[in-house]
């Protein structure tokens, strides 16, 4: 197992405690950490596609993050929406 | 000699990330949590560095320091409308003044 590799565990282990202030905060609360979650998923990612030498885990990589942007801003806009009901 | 240098700038990106995870999980509110997305991006760039410097120029290496660019350029943009939705579901409007007492 090499640094990527264990660098890719790291990073996936990293989202647990995030879900769980997505779980017990603010809908607010959720939103950031849905966010940073993304980045954190897209980095190990990342990292997997080095320490396996497999090139396509790292466009997986680049489409997620783009994803996880796209739907951070729709989990925002409804947080915008909700309070305006 | 290539090889250790690429694990020790991984070292300090998965340090910045763990950082940034400590921090949101244990600030106050959303927005002292939201603070925190900028040592996730560095540690991004980074991570990227250590790709590029163990691999050398490749398909990968360049896909990490684009994935990197894009962090860099997309997180202030969800950063700044992000604070503006929390603000807004707060307070009912971004407008509202500081006197007001938030919900988050």
């Amino acid at each position: 197992m090499n640094a990527f590799l264990i660098a890719a565990i790291v990073l996936a282990a990293a989202i647990v405690p995030l879900g769980w202030v997505a779980f017990r905060g603010t809908a607010g609360d959720g939103v950031v950490a849905v966010e940073l979650a993304g980045v954190l998923a897209s980095l190990a990612l990342l990292a997997a596609a080095k320490g396996l030498e497999r090139q396509p885990f790292a466009s997986l990589a680049l489409v997620l993050a783009v994803c996880s942007f796209a739907g951070s801003l729709v989990f925002a806009r409804f947080l915008e929406l909700g309070a305006r009901r | 000699m290539r090889h250790a240098i690429a694990d020790a700038v991984l070292a300090v990106g998965i340090l910045l990330e763990l950082g940034a995870v400590v921090g949101t999980v244990a600030m106050r509110d959303a927005y002292e949590r939201l603070h925190y997305s900028g040592p996730a991006t560095l540690g991004a760039l980074a991570i990227a560095v250590s790709i590029w410097i163990a691999s050398g120029p490749s398909t990968i290496a360049l896909q990490a320091i684009l994935l990197a660019a894009f962090l860099l350029v997309s997180s202030p943009v969800l950063a700044h409308f992000t604070a503006r939705a929390i603000r807004e579901w707060s307070r009912g409007d971004w407008r509202a003044g500081d006197d007001d007492e938030g919900r988050s």
